[in-house]
């Protein structure tokens, strides 16, 4: 485990400074608010307000934590990153967001199945985009038709389903 | 008739071949939907409790029985192939079981889950036969302050448990605690950062953030290291099947976690995903190879397992000896008990002993089908891991939207999946542990608002919290859980304890 | 094995006629709360009772049903194809969560079922009456402790309208709300707090089993079989019914808003509700039209002005 940890100091990681004014960014948007909120402490004397606050100043401790632990280069390497794979997943889900009160649950998760196998190196989108829609169907058959979970219906639903 | 020969009489009527096929189908079933991402048991018997409706009341009370065990057992299949856990509760087997299922032991983990979750069931279904009218009377005592103490309890033994660095740990601990804040405090009404956005209202759904952290974050991180993929996961290295050793590590767990659930359970305020943290916690400080943890420790699925399947039976016992549905799962099971006739309430017991044994009688015997059923399944599941990655992970995120979807088909309930997922895939780039974001999220407001409530009750006095002699002992319990770590490694003893303070010293 | 059961269930399904009077109805909950289940037993009765060939539910979770109400106004409007079932609740929750769309966004229907709170202590309690109780507030509110489901709830709003019958400032009661029908009672029983307050049906067995004693009811009248004086007899002008109620579409004709009204005063008629209201235990309190419009006018007068006086409504 603190295998991953350098022994000799290195020079800080950019990216810890990121993370530490995201995690300020955060505690202070808590504080602003608790601050907003009304003291509506009542008997308790605790309000609404009070939780915030206390996580909203503890965000910020954690924050400047973080920017001590870059300076002692405290913070683990990372593994190399591949961009595309990740864009094609992200995009498949944005795609089905989307889609999916138009389109219906097999389109738009059909796509989203394509992008992702496209995303693990399956390239050929025209096998994977019909087992993908073929695949929706089936789980939209099961899961709206017999459980009655409904699910966004479609075009295609509606023709192999009837209304 | 004393309680044994009515628990055996129901057995009898169970034993019908008929009502055994309808277990099976209610085991299948509520496997096969408890299984997805997202769908926990309370859903899982929502949904499924249409089908039980034909049959005769026999039939359908195993069938029910049946739904509900299939849909606790479902979530941990897959935390332990594929780190999706499809419920609050196992969020902790996915910890070390899928850490298991990648060295190639698979096999073992959902052995060890199962049989674990069967001894659970067996013990903690014949405690509730036996020891229901008492151990009801120990779960009232428990007021807000009492659980604002085990609260407390239960952030300090599970965030020393986390992960191997003290910053990174609470630093996903406190993400998950700001989270906790968002939507309407259920004390005052106040709507908290939610920015005029009427579905943040509720705040975040637990499942959604645990599906997108663990499912669509892992996906985008094997995804993102885009050239290992050829290395295929290791489906079975060795047996499929627990060895000696294996046997040796988890009996011991499987009855701490019973030990730990089924109190739990039966607490109004307490919770099948508390009682597996807590059950996590105890393992890691009881095992004997407190170095496995955080690389596939079978003590870290065995005991979790048998907790939360004992919590699901102590859940029973508010219910039928006080008619209290404490969690949502017992509150569609009281839905459910209706269309049988039964009523449950304070005098279930007295007024109706056929129906209340032929339950118990049909939790035994479901718990005995899962077995049955998933024993000889495993050999298949662990199967999964060899289907290739494309397809693998393109029906992980299928099967992890589509439980969102049936709930919620809102585009901001997806949106927050999405969000999630990234987030969740960042952590895991930088090395924060996942599984402390979806634990502040659950005790947060728990904590939060007992200690309010408490306060409320007494008017503002703070001595109220250690004025009980079970809040008092627990807080004092915490306490010990702080300072003894700090003193032994002050001390310089144990090498374990100094890789959990991480880069703190 | 599965395959047979479930492709058998799927036939089942297919071969449905498809003919008129369909229905989609909008359940503004999580699959398995009331509404929902007020919801799934409509479907059920509708389709059985041979009024609707076709229901659908359909569950749209959040903030108390106005996250349900909104895209109901918004998406449903001029269908007369689509219900939504609704209830008191949404009358608070509409003005504590600010929801732009409100009850008169769309077409009420009718009050389907409904029922009463009731004002309980443990019985371990010395309090015995309801006057007693209401004392011990007036002397000390801070002193008496309710539990009860959520803040803005019916159950709070109960407590906040026998105290201002009874003279003392809503907003120093000390109201606890709890989560779950569950953890309220286990409050009670477990004698952490004075009083509770709830529907009736959740206290009645704990009532009936001695571990509760029941003060009131909020009911106009005494009911049937409950040994418990109503609020109105012992002196405080209290009258509240959580009651669960349909409504239809915003933007239809006269003509398309009675026959969704008769085909619901069907349901009302049928036998297989009658059964189901049984089962379920829910009281019938169907009630429509012009008398169900005027009721409903009065609950949100009520309710704002109560909701205003504890302070959650600005």
């Amino acid at each position: 485990m603190s295998l991953h940890f350098p022994e000799k100091p290195r020079r800080p990681d950019g990216a810890a400074f990121v993370i530490a004014a995201g995690l300020a960014a955060l505690g202070a948007l808590l504080v602003w608010e608790g601050n907003r909120l009304p003291q509506l402490g009542g008997y308790a004397g605790v309000g609404p307000a009070d939780v915030p606050k206390l996580v909203g100043w503890c965000l910020v401790a954690l924050a400047g934590w973080t920017v001590v632990a870059a300076f002692r280069g405290a913070f683990p390497e990372r593994p190399r990153q591949q961009v595309p794979p990740l864009l094609w997943i992200i995009g498949g889900l944005a795609a089905q967001l989307v889609l999916l009160p138009m389109a219906g649950f097999s389109i738009a998760t059909g796509i989203l199945f394509a992008c992702t196998a496209r995303g693990f190196g399956k390239r050929q989108l025209w096998i994977s985009l019909p087992v993908g829609l073929a695949f929706s169907l089936a789980v939209y058959g099961v899961f709206d038709r017999v459980l009655e979970l409904n699910l966004p219906a479609g075009l295609p639903e509606t023709l192999l389903y009837g209304g | 008739m004393s309680t044994f020969d009515f628990l055996l009489q129901g057995l009898a009527t169970a034993l019908d071949p008929m009502i055994l096929f309808y277990a099976l189908i209610g085991v299948t079933l509520g496997t096969a939907v408890g299984v997805l991402p997202g769908i926990g048991p309370a859903l899982t018997v929502a949904l499924l409790l249409p089908v039980t409706y034909g049959l005769d009341p026999a039939g359908s009370l195993i069938m029910f029985a049946g739904i509900y065990y299939g849909g606790m057992y479902g979530g941990s299949t897959t935390s332990i192939l594929l780190n999706t856990p499809g419920e609050s509760a196992s969020i902790v087997t996915a910890l070390e079981g899928n850490k298991m299922a990648r060295a190639g032991r698979g096999g073992p983990a959902l052995a060890t889950a199962a049989i674990g979750s069967f001894v659970a069931g067996l013990l903690a279904t014949l405690a509730l036969a036996f020891l229901a009218p008492h151990v009801v009377k120990l779960a009232l005592v428990f007021g807000p302050r009492e659980y604002f103490a085990l609260m407390v309890l239960a952030f300090v033994t599970v965030s020393s448990a986390f992960g191997d660095s003290a910053l990174r740990g609470l630093t996903s601990l406190f993400l998950g605690l700001a989270l906790a804040v968002i939507g309407i405090d259920q004390l005052t009404g106040q709507a908290r950062l939610s920015f005029g956005v009427p579905q943040l209202l509720d705040g975040i759904e637990v499942t959604t953030l645990a599906v997108a952290m663990f499912a669509i974050g892992e996906a985008l991180f094997v995804a993102g290291q885009g050239a290992s993929l050829q290395d295929k996961a290791i489906a079975v290295k060795g047996s499929v099947w627990m060895t000696r050793s294996d046997w040796g590590r988890s009996w011991k767990s499987w009855l701490r976690g019973t030990a730990i659930g089924f109190p739990i359970g039966a607490m109004p305020a307490g919770g099948a995903d508390i009682a597996s943290f807590l059950s996590y916690a105890a393992e890691k400080r009881a095992s004997k190879h407190p170095e496995e943890f955080g690389h596939g420790a079978i003590e870290g699925v065995a005991g979790p397992e048998a907790a939360n399947n004992a919590s699901a039976a102590g859940t029973l016992v508010p219910l039928l000896t006080l008619g209290l549905p404490t969690t949502a799962t017992a509150a569609i099971m009281l839905a459910g008990f209706q269309q049988f006739g039964l009523q449950p309430g304070p005098l279930l017991f007295a007024t109706n002993p056929q129906l209340v044994w032929g339950l118990i009688a049909s939790l035994l015997i479901a718990n005995m089908m899962l077995l049955v059923l998933n024993l000889p399944l495993i050999g298949l599941w662990v199967r999964l891991l060899t289907i290739p990655r494309p397809w693998l992970y393109a029906g992980i995120l299928l099967f992890a939207t589509l439980g969102t979807i049936g709930v919620n088909p809102s585009p901001v309930e997806l949106g927050m999946l999405l969000i999630f997922g990234i987030l969740g895939y960042l952590m895991r780039l930088f090395g924060y542990p996942i599984a402390p974001i979806v634990v502040g999220l659950i005790l947060g407001p728990m904590a939060e608002q007992q200690l309010r409530r408490a306060l409320a009750i007494s008017q503002g006095d703070l001595t109220t919290l250690v004025d009980s002699p079970v809040a008092a002992s627990l807080l004092a319990l915490s306490a010990v859980a702080l300072i003894v770590p700090l003193i032994m490694r002050m001390r310089g003893k144990g090498g374990v304890l100094a890789q959990m303070a991480g880069d703190e010293d | 094995m599965k395959t047979m059961i479930l492709s058998g269930i799927f036939a089942g399904a297919l071969a449905l006629p498809a003919l008129a009077a369909d229905y989609t109805i909008i359940a503004p909950a999580a699959p398995g709360g009331g509404w929902d289940q007020t919801a799934r037993t409509m479907q059920e009765v509708l389709q059985a009772e041979g009024i609707s060939d076709n229901v659908q539910v359909q569950n749209v979770p959040g903030a108390g049903g106005t996250v349900g109400l909104a895209q109901f106004a918004s998406s449903a409007s001029g269908d007369p194809s689509q219900l939504i079932v609704g209830g008191y609740v949404m009358v608070g929750a509409i003005l504590t969560n600010n929801s732009p769309v409100s009850l008169d966004d769309v077409t009420p229907i009718a009050r389907l079922t409904g029922e009463y709170e009731a004002i309980v202590v443990p019985a371990a309690s010395p309090i015995q009456t309801i006057t007693e109780l209401v004392e011990a507030l007036k002397a000390d509110p801070g002193a008496v402790s309710w539990a009860g489901g959520s803040a803005g709830g019916a159950d709070h709003i109960a407590v906040g309208l026998l105290a201002k019958a009874a003279g003392v400032d809503p907003t120093k009661i000390n109201y606890i709300a709890y989560s779950g029908g569950g953890e309220a009672l286990a409050a009670i029983l477990g004698n952490q707090v004075t009083a509770g307050v709830s529907s009736l049906g959740e206290f009645l067995p704990q009532v009936q089993a001695g571990t509760m004693r029941l003060l009131a009811v909020s009911a106009e009248e005494r009911i049937e079989g409950v040994d418990a004086p109503t609020l109105t007899e012992s002196g405080y002008d209290v009258v509240l019914q959580n009651w669960r109620m349909v409504a239809a579409a915003p933007g239809l004709t006269d003509e398309q808003v009675s026959a969704v009204a008769a085909d619901i005063e069907k349901l009302n008629a049928s036998e297989g509700w009658k059964t189901a209201l049984e089962t379920k235990g829910w009281a019938n309190t169907y009630l429509a039209g012009d008398e169900f419009e005027a009721q409903l006018a009065k609950d949100k007068e009520a309710t704002e002005g109560i909701l205003r006086e504890i302070g959650l409504v600005k």
